[in-house]
């Protein structure tokens, strides 16, 4: 049997899957932020109780609590040691509590400035002085060689006793230095609080006896142990996007295209799937203000849902917020107010007890849902109606038909934002992205009656499937493990560096016979090699078959009219997927 | 060897009468023609003369954003040959030191997608021997491209300025293509220039070329148009490729002084080419008021590229670009691809995007180690003066040489290509109209090796009068009967519509 817990900003939502089928489910209040743990266990006990623990084979979790964690300030001070190096002027970066050094490292890895190790310890008596023991180092091109970074978190250990260093080159191998230090800064920042969380996990769990191996999932959709997962805290912001689109995915047949659109109580998220594989992010999540390496789905929310306020606005203040609507009143009889939804949350639907009316009451008028009190709803959208000079029912039926306007143009923009990605070759340029979704999966709890109206503004077919409620639990439930390689090979340096492992290591030791004249499938092997032993080393090594190559150049390095070395870079992936036992469960 | 530049003037000013083995030809109106088709029955539209003020669509829409756009588009799938200069690896580490530097991230820049230009964007300027597909291959189309997604963002006013930072180059590809020459076979800034007067009626541009290398083919298709001003800084000709770019080289008779050229001695460093800036190129923009201004932007003036041997920095780049402030910039040489493109190109950003580029700087660079010569200093001065004499009397120059040319300006001309190893003749004539600058035909022969092929091109303005338009038509139709000619063409600007015609097939292409 398999767990499946999402929790979400206002609920928590927890499946018990049995044979590839949902056996059990639950929704509890999320409540306040610190009652993160109690709701997840509260979730899990509705569920699991009574089940034996031995017959669990797994329980994956998806959490927001490096969001809270954030939001709430509850995160450690980390002074920043920066190595920009030549570029843009350091001093435009906005990070806080940040040091500039000495020392550069070029594009190749090669140092082209020395370190001052005057001034790292000038900066580190100054951190002792202040109490802060949490530093990360960034250099610019430090994945490309580490060594400047290693030797300023010498220096520092050495300085602070006790202190705890993080290197950007370990969290990230990618291009983008200022993507790293936010990333970097934001694991050394939640790792202490982060190692709580997953030790009160660890203890609940021991006392209810479960065994089972635990996951947690990532905002690529993927799982990772959650003892591992202590590392790379990061790497499980945005999970509750993730779950939901996993869960769209389960729940459609395979290689299909679609659109996942999680309508919830104050936003909706949005996300593609293209022939069955999650679309990810073209660069890393944005947790604001920062910009991240993060590898997350590209998600989209927008601030509308089933609990958000309705009013009515003033028409030209209307017309200035959406273009669109010029358009028709320039057909359409002009109305003198127009419906507004969002992007606030005033407090629960007014069907629910709450203060103002939202499209959960219009839902309920019209008879697509059972949430709240009928009476109640139709007080909410009389008032409206009344200043329309409409009936009940219509008025109902405008913000719904409002509501499902703002998701469908927003289905557009991204499609577009997809459409627009730079491309750097010319085959990358010539391939039309025209594969665009035929159905609109709807998940999450406020799908019924809105999906309809989405999909007929975009001209597809929507779909519901069952379950849909607890989609995202389902998604966190049998999400597989995720796992990528980006292998970076200079043949005239002699050395290779894995961007996820931040090591370089010389080509010697691989036992490639001729490395002048190495080729990109000898890239490739040894890439391939690599991504084995890394899935081996986080315990998912029945998964390392799975992996699939997703880009492989190779550039000739010209000096003088002689070809001098290659550079390579291989990318590898273990993509979003599902395990085994639904599959399996679907075929019954 | 080095000639002082103080003579070049007097040279200059007596050679400008019986410069360029101009020869009024007597008064060679074509023959009266049997003609059955007519410029009407053949369907020739007439192109709407521009409401005056057009150009303000683009200050207005300059005033919308606060954006620089950007194309990074390095090809990394293209090579003339693999161990030449335009090679897939001639970007790499730029986009490594950009993407590292996360300019793509800073809410100044907006990162767009290239796309390809259209065969007809390409036809507005080039007649392509035999058809636009065998000179403008994918890669090439792509690279044009790049700029015209860029004008429009222009236009529309989603960015303030934009870099096109793509290859393969095209600054010296001439109106006639046989072939490819300086690593070039289409001119992609000429490409932007028509396409930007076809769609939004702007009618004054000025073109900036800093590429180290004369900019010969930009300076060759709009050497008779007074609209489009041609700047061209580079090394000094009897240096280096392409080996012309003097200062006599001023303009057709009806453009004098809209080619400004300016041969630096080798050497020049940051100094002296931002005091060139400063002192000529700057004054001339502003007397000139050009409704969009465009850098042709090598970057071998760098003091590493191992093509040539100026002294050029990424800060003197940079600098550069902040005081042209072009609206549009379009990338061409440079190939000093690990030691100077990375840190040039960081150094062009941020300057466009008006962010602080002081940081930006080469590993062994300091400043001061390159000191502008006092005696290459007296080379410029001599060229500022001569060259805003120049420009101060352009409206003489223009009117005397008007007066002494009859119906028509012809004279010869020899190109070589040296990537296609193409000898090309050409015999070009304007037609000297008092209403418009004239429509321009050219007899091109391109030899390679055993093989010769002869056309016949005619060229209408999109700003040419009526008469013009017809008589041009008249020609190209003549000369699709003449079976000295491969292929004949006519370049309808007015019209926008572009005839190539095969004439051992007998066959008409329309684009």
């Amino acid at each position: 049997m398999l767990i499946g817990i999402d929790v979400g900003g206002t609920t928590t939502d927890a499946v018990l899957i049995q044979d590839g089928d949902v056996k059990r489910s639950a929704k509890v209040p999320t409540g306040r932020p610190q009652n993160l743990l109690k709701a997840l266990l509260s979730a899990l006990d509705a569920v699991s109780q009574d089940i034996a623990p031995e017959k669990l084979k797994r329980v994956v979790f998806s959490t927001t609590i490096i969001t809270n964690l954030i939001a709430e300030g509850k995160t450690s001070p980390v002074a920043l040691l920066l190595i920009p190096g030549p570029g843009r002027n350091p001093a435009e970066y906005k990070f806080p509590n940040s040091f500039l050094l000495k020392g550069a490292i070029d594009y190749r890895g090669r140092e082209i400035q020395a370190l001052e190790e005057r001034e790292i310890k000038a900066v580190a008596t100054h951190l002792k002085r202040e109490g802060i023991s949490k530093v990360a180092v960034i250099s610019k091109f430090g994945q490309r060689n580490p060594s400047l970074e290693f030797r300023v978190k010498e220096i520092i250990e050495e300085e602070i006793p006790g202190s705890k260093v993080e290197l950007g080159h370990r969290v990230s191998g990618k291009l983008n230095f200022p993507r790293r230090v936010a990333t970097t800064m934001l694991a050394s920042a939640t790792k202490e609080q982060y190692g709580h969380f997953v030790s009160e996990i660890q203890k609940a769990l021991f006392e209810r006896k479960i065994k089972a191996p635990v996951y947690i999932l990532k905002a690529d959709g993927g799982t990772l142990p959650l003892e591992k997962s202590a590392s790379l805290p990061v790497e499980t912001i945005f999970s509750g996007p993730a779950a939901s689109t996993m869960g769209a995915l389960a729940l459609t047949s395979e290689k299909e295209s679609s659109v996942v659109v999680d309508i919830g109580g104050t936003t909706t998220d949005l996300a593609l799937i293209l022939s069955g594989k999650p679309l990810l992010a073209s660069k890393g999540a944005k947790l604001a203000p920062y910009l991240t390496h993060v590898r997350a789905f590209a998600v989209r929310s927008l601030p509308v849902g089933g609990d958000s306020a309705v009013r009515l606005v003033k028409s030209r203040e209307a017309k200035a917020e959406e273009k669109e609507e010029e358009e028709e009143k320039k057909t359409a009889k002009q109305p003198e107010r127009q419906i507004r939804i969002g992007p606030d949350r005033a407090g629960p639907a007014y069907c629910q007890g709450g203060p103002e009316p939202t499209p959960t009451d219009a839902l309920r008028v019209l008879g697509l849902s059972e949430i709240g009190d009928l009476d109640l709803a139709k007080e909410a959208i009389s008032g409206l109606a009344s200043e329309l000079g409409k009936t009940e029912k219509e008025s109902a039926a405008l913000i719904l038909n409002r509501a499902a306007e703002l998701i469908a143009t927003a289905i557009k923009d991204m499609y577009l934002e997809w459409e627009e990605e730079p491309a750097y070759r010319i085959w990358e340029l010539l391939q039309e992205k025209k594969e665009k979704p035929k159905t609109v999966v709807g998940v999450g709890g406020g799908a019924k009656g809105l999906i309809e109206r989405v999909a007929e503004k975009l001209g597809v077919n929507p779909l519901i499937p069952p379950h849909a409620e607890v989609g995202n639990a389902i998604g966190a439930a049998v999400a597989r493990p995720t796992l990528t390689l980006n292998l970076h090979v200079d043949t005239e340096r002699k050395e290779y560096s894995v961007a996820e492992k931040g090591e370089i290591v010389k080509l010697h030791r691989t036992g490639i016979k001729n490395i002048n004249n190495m080729r990109s499938g000898e890239a490739e092997a040894l890439a391939a090699k690599l991504l084995q032993a890394r899935a081996e080393s986080f315990g998912i090594s029945e998964y390392a078959g799975e992996a699939e190559l997703i880009r492989s150049e190779v550039f000739n390095m010209v000096r003088g009219w002689a070809t001098v070395g290659r550079l390579f870079d291989v990318s590898m992936q273990i993509p979003a997927g599902l395990i085994p036992e639904w599959k399996g469960g679907e075929a019954k | 060897m080095k000639i002082g530049f103080a003579n070049i003037k007097k040279v200059l000013k007596g050679e400008a009468k019986e410069n360029k083995e101009k020869k009024a030809l007597e008064n060679n109106k074509p023959e009266e023609m049997e003609k059955k088709e007519t410029l009407e029955a053949s369907g020739v539209g007439e192109q709407q003369d521009m409401k005056p003020g057009y150009g303000k669509i683009r200050a207005e829409a300059k005033k919308k954003s606060e954006k620089t756009g950007l194309i990074f588009f390095p090809a990394f799938d293209w090579a003339i040959s693999p161990t030449h200069p335009e090679r897939e690896e001639r970007l790499l580490y730029t986009r490594d030191q950009l993407f590292e530097e996360g300019l793509m991230d800073l809410p100044e820049i907006a990162e767009y997608k290239p796309r390809l230009a259209e065969y007809k964007d390409i036809a507005r300027v080039h007649f392509c021997v035999p058809d636009v597909s065998a000179q403008a291959t994918t890669p090439h189309l792509i690279s044009a491209g790049c700029g015209l997604v860029l004008g429009d963002a222009l236009m529309a006013g989603e960015i303030k300025n934009a870099f096109s930072l793509a290859r393969p180059p095209g600054h010296h590809a001439m109106r006639v293509a046989h072939g490819n020459r300086g690593f070039c076979n289409i001119n992609n800034e000429a490409i932007l220039v028509e396409y930007l007067r076809k769609k939004y009626g702007i009618r004054k541009i000025a073109i900036v070329d800093t590429d180290v290398h004369h900019g010969d083919g930009t300076q060759e298709i709009f050497y008779h148009d007074p609209d489009v001003l041609f700047i061209s800084f580079h090394q000094d000709g009897r240096t280096l490729y392409p080996g012309s770019g003097f200062m006599n080289e001023l303009g057709g008779p009806r453009a004098l002084a809209r080619t400004i050229n300016i041969p630096l001695p080798p050497a020049t460093p940051d100094e002296g080419i931002l005091h060139i800036l400063d002192e000529l190129v700057l004054p001339i923009l502003k007397d000139f008021q050009p409704e969009l201004i465009m850098n042709s932007a090598g970057q071998d003036n760098h003091y590493t590229d191992p093509l040539s041997n100026m002294r050029f920095s990424a800060q003197g780049y940079a600098k550069l670009n902040e005081k042209l402030a072009p609206d549009i910039a379009v990338l061409e040489g440079g190939y000093a691809i690990e030691s100077a493109l990375p840190y040039v190109n960081t150094g062009i950003i941020l300057a466009m995007a008006g962010l602080d580029y002081s940081h930006v700087r080469e590993p062994d660079y300091t400043s001061g180690m390159f000191v502008q010569a006092s005696r290459d200093q007296e080379a410029l001065e001599t060229i500022i003066s001569t060259q805003l004499e120049n420009w101060d009397n352009r409206d003489f120059l223009t009117e005397e040489a008007f007066a002494k040319n009859e119906a028509f300006y012809r004279h010869r001309k020899n190109i070589f290509y040296d990537t296609d190893m193409i000898q090309e003749f050409q015999e070009e004539s304007i037609r000297m109209c008092p209403k418009c600058q004239g429509y321009i035909s050219i007899a091109s022969t391109g030899q390679k090796s055993y093989k010769t092929t002869k056309i016949f091109g005619v060229s209408v303005p999109i700003y040419a009068c009526k008469a013009c338009q017809q008589e041009a038509f008249e020609e190209y139709k003549s000369k699709t009967h003449d079976l000295k000619y491969d292929y004949v063409y006519l370049q309808d600007k007015k019209a926008d519509q572009y005839r190539a015609y095969n004439v051992k097939l007998r066959q008409e292409t329309l684009l």
